[in-house]
């Protein structure tokens, strides 16, 4: 080894390194914070309290509960639980002017370029969603500001992809595969359900104060180009 | 009966088959090394962390498809590398490195004098700059081959090249850092 390799090494054993994060024990935490057989159970009101959770089984979902998108919880599950499928609009809430829309959920949606000013879904004052068209199909985008709590629930099954991702560099996910169901919490410290099926592929991801979802029969690739025109 | 540390393929296995607590100590064994790959790869704390997070995310995904009786450590670190690189591409910034505090000496250590500290340490924080300024895939491979002390192998999957490239770049690499050092001395 040459004096110059040598030197190389010695600098390597001086250089500052961040601390190492505890990845392993953060493994551990998570395992055991929600376990497998619990997760069920964390349906509902736990996923409250939780907040911004990844609750999944397993090695592989302890590690995806460090993915954190503020509001959302989503969970592996054995089984389904019981819902009904949706139409496009069904469910969403009440049908409102975009202007409208904002004052209800209190932030300016955002939206790709649109020929037009869309109407807007609100539910509970808080989530609103924009129909979208791509080509003939409608993909749904919908959009919230995550407060202290969970408002979102995602329940996908064991087969399911669920892959982060990257939207303009901020944390996201992509959720692909059998049926998954949406459960909505209502935060106004009651506890409301509302289950739907959803039969498309999801891609989430956060921009600023807002967790943003669009929905619907397309490909990841292809719900990347656009997430990344709507922000 | 006693019990006896469980070896890394006996690790593989279990985890493979979703034992939860053998991937924890994979993960506890390479997560050292596979941050501080991930820190000189992405260039920044924060980046080295999630790729490093993502990576054995990734990798605990791959298991099935993971070559019994392979080396865990280099498939580990290039996809850990894979995610770093993908970092600094779409980041585009790099943090200086810098080193360590010059640490206090006990008393009863066998030192330099102060003088010779100062000049290698002098040395040192030069060399570190010309590294600073050589292009990215040189860069790389001399913070991977040396730096980290990584073998050739892990080189080459840490930098997604075969061993025949990282032999090749290193070499050129070396002979650009000297031509620095020599042309600032």
């Amino acid at each position: 080894m040459s004096s110059l390799e040598q030197r190389l090494q010695q600098l390597g054993q001086e250089l500052a390194y961040p601390p190492a994060p505890d990845l392993a024990s953060r493994a551990r935490f998570s395992g055991r914070l929600f376990p497998w057989r619990a997760i069920a159970l964390a349906a509902a009101v736990v996923a409250v309290a939780i907040a911004a959770a990844f609750a999944v089984p397993q090695a592989r979902t302890t590690i995806l509960r460090w993915f954190h998108l503020r509001g959302v919880t989503v969970e592996r599950v054995e089984t389904l639980p019981e819902a009904q499928e949706r139409s496009s609009a069904g469910g969403l809430g009440r049908r409102l002017t975009l202007e409208q829309a904002q004052r209800r959920v209190g932030f300016d949606l955002l939206l790709p370029p649109l020929d037009g000013r869309p109407a807007a879904y609100v539910l509970d004052n808080a989530l609103a969603t924009v129909i979208l068209r791509v080509g003939d199909r409608p993909l749904l985008l919908s959009e919230y500001v995550a407060r202290d709590y969970a408002l979102l629930k995602k329940s996908v099954a064991e087969k399911a992809v669920v892959e982060p991702v990257r939207v303009e560099g901020k944390r996201g996910l992509w959720l692909e595969g059998p049926p998954h169901t949406l459960t909505y919490f209502n935060g106004n410290g009651e506890f409301r359900q509302r289950t739907v099926k959803i039969t498309g592929n999801v891609l989430l991801w956060t921009h600023g104060p807002v967790t943003l979802r669009l929905e619907g029969r397309i490909a990841k690739a292809q719900a990347l180009r656009l997430a990344r025109r709507i922000g | 009966m006693v019990d006896r540390p469980l070896d890394e393929a006996e690790l593989v296995e279990r985890a493979r088959r979703g034992d939860l607590e053998a991937w924890e100590t994979l993960v506890r064994t390479y997560q050292g090394i596979a941050f501080r790959t991930a820190y000189l790869l992405a260039g920044n704390a924060a980046d080295a962390e999630e790729a490093a997070q993502d990576g054995f995310v990734k990798a605990h995904r791959a298991l099935g498809r993971f070559r019994r009786g392979a080396a865990l450590r280099p498939w580990l670190l290039r996809i850990v590398a894979n995610e770093a690189r993908n970092r600094r591409r779409s980041a585009g910034r790099r943090e200086r490195l810098v080193m360590r505090a010059i640490e206090e000496v006990r008393p009863g250590d066998a030192v330099p004098s102060p003088e010779a500290a100062l000049l290698a340490r002098e040395e040192q924080e030069r060399l570190l700059a010309a590294l600073e300024r050589l292009p990215d895939d040189h860069r790389d491979a001399i913070a991977c081959r040396f730096l980290l002390e990584l073998s050739e192998e892990e080189t080459a999957a840490a930098l997604g090249i075969r061993r025949g490239t990282v032999k090749s770049r290193l070499a050129r690499a070396l002979a650009r850092l000297r031509e620095t050092l020599e042309a600032e001395a």
